[in-house]
């Protein structure tokens, strides 16, 4: 603990160091900030993580290929089709397997639906963080309802295993799709009323606005990506920039925080670029259930992918755009049946790096606020 | 500095969002909740409320099992245990003297699905298995005592007859009590890592031991 | 594995039944308790009642002290239960209240609508390991639930119920209420300071500064009532309003309408209610100064921070609202009604229970504003805590006194001013709760809903 502090506090002066975790309502997850504070104001907080570390990394480099999928599930639990997508594509690129265009929709549908599920988890702790606790129930319905459709889809609520390598694992169900448009219609009237629930809320604003500003340039030097980096301004979004699957076909915006209320990249600002992107990915979700009828019914997974599959030697690198920032698999192949290393970036740990930086001079009620907005899940930091 | 028109605009933007989220909580008071009462307030059985391919309990139908390990050799994290011996009366004839999924290790992930040739392990709608003892969630689908012998396909074939999804499980969760006594053994040792081994090796022999027993 | 549902030992129609007895029965109890015998405590009433039945001389009777002290006692007892009991109820109320606004149910399995559980709650609560944290300050930690009790339990005194409902109509009535309901303070401040607890402490301080900051403008603007009504006493204040909506104090002075709102925020910051709730934000100082406690202590500040929710909303119906008032009837109908004897007639006794059942209607209104305020708004950071009240709330309760100053030289001249005044702002009241209901109507729609009040 010294060691992370630096220093260790003089007693006669009137700052306290607290520990902000690992059992907090607000961290989202098991992670420990030991926090220097002089009254409400902090010195410094310093993140301690580790907590939830589950060597999964390691792990794929004992199982097989195909074995790993579930394991990736794990990455991220709050949007568990990313990593999953992350992986099948790195191991694609590295096996030269051509994903047929069906497969590819699927793709884009299934993750562009756990984005908006991801958000809505993220705004809804969000607001609750900010202590409104209805917008949170009301974020957490609608998430049941894309719950329910990806379950009908895949099998599971929460840990999909729904990405195979070279393709995915099953079709749309009879009436999915009908059901998927009718969510979409509702979601889209949702979104409306939500913010007149709490985004445009005066208090709302006044806690968010103006509080821990991450300039644009800052937030590319600590390696923030996602809607943590377009919350600064940055326009950077690997679904336009580098585009994969399906993506260029597709017709979107990328939201760009633009300071609302204050500055650029404040907390309202990431905030409220999760909220636009959900309606952004709901536009995506519609175009690809109106494209995906042009695909060939049944051909969702590429043919002859071994079951016992043996890479050859070399190396791959994947990169996905996930709802909590850019996610990026590293694979190294030995022509054995295993990987050599499996390496995850997530944006979940880069945005554990820049609390520390802003941190000083907010309050204690603010750092709670700094942690949801970067939407920091803490599978994701520790792996 | 605060100019009179920003202080009086604070008064005004607050009254106006707070009409907003006013109103929006007080339609909610006349709008139907979409709570569902499980367990016992629900129109039908949750469990058939559950989409098709939902990934309950593993179940496997023993008639129609080739005991071909393909479903063994998938699980990532060896929760499937699978011995076959030769019948001492038949020696054509192999038998399944051990077909055990450890549900509670399982992860439910359906990679043993999907390799199955006859569509004998399967994944069911039920998810009700709490048991106060996690070690009765092994569920031995071959009785040791009277094995079951393998299922031979026949050329062409393409349907299988399979008892009705679901219906083992459930006889098995229903014959169940949730305290029941622990069972005596451990599920044995994995005898080789989950996956396929590795092509310059040859393959290990399956051990089933123990160290737990005596 | 396998659990066959039990049936339930009781018919849900029998559930029904016992749950509207318990729930009519037990406050109508108290009510009933309260409504005697804060009549009946007053000396002459209880002179009269010991020469009725006992059939001596009171003034020779050696037991008339023990009597009408006992009377006394049994009140007071009564009334710390009625706190108790309402208490639990508005747990009930606001968690159903809010599962609604949330699309979900709420509590729904003990008794019929879940109207037992603030009961079952209660009792789980006395049966927890009381916990003391090792480095903790015992004593304090130990005395400081009974500042919060008591501080809780002392307005009581001065909380009017009906025309002669009240345990002791105070001529500094309102002033008495301010100075016990700041007690409740030094209870949290203590829990906070004594619990060894760094999250505790951050939660002790913010309620000490908010509820002393808030103090001032909740003063003020109680100054707008007491300079209209020109009297401390509750009852008094009670009594120089009208019973018609337009005769409300809240209506007949533009003034009187900012200060409620003021009274009302101060109110709320005062309560620790969302949004002033950072003592024990949730979400920042895991529960504030309540972190360390448990059990029967943890159960104590509980009640108290729902009772409180009565208590602010009888205040505010004292006030602003009217209170007892019921239309048509003044104080020389209560006069006829009480008859010539010093026992009060039968008649009497049914005003007095209708302008309970007002007072309670009025409060239950307040109550629920608090509630769904509650359930719609975040929480506001420290600093600008301290900036509403500072910055916003004080001038404006400043400027409402002042207000109130010159308008009442202005009614004593001109006495039609205050009635037009009355009619205006109620017409006004009435055009935007229509607005709203309108924009709750429209709301639905616009989410592609539609009323519908079942899954209860």
């Amino acid at each position: 603990m010294e060691k992370l502090i630096l220093r260790r506090v003089d007693r006669n002066n009137e700052e306290m160091i607290l520990n902000f975790g690992p059992q907090h309502p607000s961290t989202h997850g098991v992670i420990n900030f030991i926090v220097e504070t002089d009254g409400e104001v902090l010195r410094k907080a310093v993140p301690d993580v580790g907590y939830l570390h589950r060597s999964i990394e390691k792990i794929g480099e004992s199982t097989g290929y195909h074995g790993f999928m579930p394991y990736t599930d794990r990455i991220d639990y709050v949007a568990a089709m990313f990593p999953n997508e992350g992986y099948a594509m790195v191991v694609e690129r590295l096996c030269g397997i051509q994903v047929p265009k069906r497969a590819l929709y699927l793709r884009a549908i299934s993750t562009e639906l756990c984005r908006i599920a991801s958000h809505l988890v993220s705004i809804g702790t969000m607001t609750m963080d900010i202590g409104a606790f209805t917008p949170m129930i009301h974020g957490i319905r609608e998430r049941e309802t894309i719950n329910d459709l990806i379950e009908a889809l895949c099998g599971a609520r929460l840990t999909y295993n729904y990405h195979r390598i070279g393709g995915v694992a099953f079709d749309l169900p009879e009436g999915w799709r009908d059901k998927t448009l009718a969510f979409l219609d509702h979601f889209d009237k949702f979104l409306v009323e939500f913010d007149r629930l709490i985004s445009f809320n005066e208090i709302y604003i006044k806690r968010l606005a103006n509080v821990a500003v991450i300039p644009g340039p800052m937030a590319v030097d600590y390696g923030l990506s996602g809607p943590n980096l377009r919350g600064s301004g940055v326009d950077f979004d690997l679904r336009k920039a580098m585009p994969y699957g399906v993506y260029p076909e597709f017709e979107f915006d990328v939201p760009v925080g633009k300071g609302m209320f204050g500055q650029v990249g404040d907390c309202f600002d990431r905030y409220i670029c999760r909220t636009r992107e959900m309606g952004e990915s709901s536009k995506i979700v519609r175009q690809a259930l109106d494209l995906i009828q042009q695909a060939p019914e049944g051909d969702i997974v590429a043919p002859k992918v071994a079951r016992n599959l043996k890479v050859e030697a070399g190396e791959a690198l994947s990169r996905v755009e996930s709802a909590r920032g850019e996610m990026a698999f590293y694979l190294v192949a030995d022509g054995t049946n295993r990987a050599w290393r499996v390496r995850t970036r997530t944006g979940s740990f880069t945005a554990m790096g820049i609390i520390e930086a802003i941190s000083p001079g907010l309050m204690v009620a603010d750092l709670v606020a700094l942690i949801a907005s970067l939407d920091v899940v803490a599978p994701e930091i520790d792996r | 500095m605060m100019t009179f028109t920003e202080y009086a605009g604070s008064f005004q933007k607050t009254a106006v969002s707070f009409w907003h989220g006013l109103s929006i909580t007080m339609s909610h008071l006349f709008r139907r909740p979409m709570t569902v009462q499980y367990p016992d307030r629900t129109p039908l059985p949750v469990r058939d409320m559950l989409p098709p391919r939902y990934r309950g309990f593993l179940e496997v139908d023993t008639a129609i099992c080739t005991g071909c390990q393909a479903c063994e050799r998938a699980c990532p994290i060896a929760c499937i245990q699978i011995t076959l011996e030769k019948d001492p009366a038949n020696p054509k004839q192999r038998l399944v003297t051990q077909f055990d999924i450890d549900e509670a290790k399982c992860m439910f992930c359906g990679l043993c699905v999907e390799p199955c040739p006859t569509g004998s392990i399967q994944h069911t709608r039920e998810f009700e298995g709490s048991v106060a003892n996690i070690r009765n969630l092994v569920f031995r689908w071959s009785d040791p005592v009277k094995p079951f012998p393998v299922y031979r396909v026949e050329k062409g074939a393409e349907y299988f007859a399979r008892a009705p999804l679901g219906s083992l499980v459930r006889a098995r969760l229903e014959a169940a009590r949730w305290n029941a006594a622990a069972v005596e053994y451990l599920p044995p040792e994995p005898p080789a890592p989950a996956v396929a081994p590795v092509p310059a090796a040859a393959p290990a022999p399956p051990t089933p031991t123990n160290p737990e027993t005596k | 594995m396998a659990t066959t549902p039990k049936r339930p030992p009781l018919s849900p129609r029998a559930v029904v039944l016992i749950t509207l007895i318990v729930g009519v029965a037990l406050p109508g109890a108290l009510f009933a308790l309260i409504l005697v015998l804060s009549a009946a405590t007053k000396p002459l009433v209880v002179e009269a009642l010991i020469r009725k039945f006992a059939e001596v001389d009171p003034a020779t009777w050696p037991y008339t002290t023990l009597v009408s002290w006992g009377s006394v006692v049994v009140l007071a007892l009564i009334l710390l239960t009625f706190g108790a009991v309402i208490s639990g109820m508005t747990v009930w109320w606001e968690m159903r209240v809010s599962a609604r606004m949330q699309s979900r149910i709420g509590y729904n399995r003990a008794g019929a609508a879940g109207f037992f559980q603030w009961i079952a709650d209660a009792v789980k609560l006395l049966f927890k390991e009381d916990l003391i944290p090792a480095e903790a300050d015992r004593m304090l930690f130990r005395v400081a639930p009974y500042f919060v009790m008591t501080g809780f339990a002392l307005t009581f005194v001065a909380l009017p119920f009906g025309e002669s409902l009240i345990a002791a109509d105070l001529n500094v009535g309102i002033f008495y209420l301010v100075s016990v309901t700041a007690l409740v303070v030094v209870g949290i401040l203590l829990a906070g300071w004594s619990s060894n607890s760094k999250w505790a402490l951050f939660g002790g301080m913010r309620s000490a500064a908010q509820v002393v900051s808030y103090e001032i403008p909740a003063g003020l603007a109680t100054m707008v009532p007491i300079l209209m009504a020109g009297t401390l006493s509750m009852q008094g204040i009670v009594r120089a309003q009208g019973a018609w909506p337009w005769q409300w104090f809240v209506f007949t002075n533009p003034a009187a309408t900012v200060a409620f709102a003021v009274f009302f925020i101060a109110q709320l910051a005062e309560g620790n209610r969302t949004p002033f709730d950072l003592p024990e934000a949730e979400s920042e100082l895991v529960a504030g100064y309540l972190s360390e406690y448990s059990g029967f202590r943890f159960a104590i500040y509980f009640l108290v921070e729902f009772g409180n929710l009565w208590v602010m909303g009888a205040i505010a119906a004292t006030l602003f609202l009217g209170g007892w008032q019921i239309p048509g009837v003044g104080p020389e109908v209560y006069a006829a009604a009480k008859g010539a004897g010093a026992l009060p007639a039968p008649g009497w006794w049914g005003l007095q229970a209708l302008s309970m059942v007002v007072m309670v209607v009025k409060t239950l209104v307040v109550l629920n504003l608090i509630v769904w305020v509650r359930w719609t708004l975040p929480r506001i950071r420290i600093d600008q805590m301290m900036t509403l009240c500072w910055k916003y709330l004080v001038p404006v309760a400043f400027v409402t006194f002042v207000f109130t100053l010159l308008w009442q030289v202005l009614v004593a001249r001109q006495p039609a001013l205050s009635t037009i005044s009355g009619w205006v702002m109620f017409a006004g009241f009435v055009v935007v709760t229509l607005l709203f209901a309108r924009q709750t109507r429209a709301n639905i729609a616009a989410a592609g809903d539609h009323v519908d009040m079942t899954n209860w």
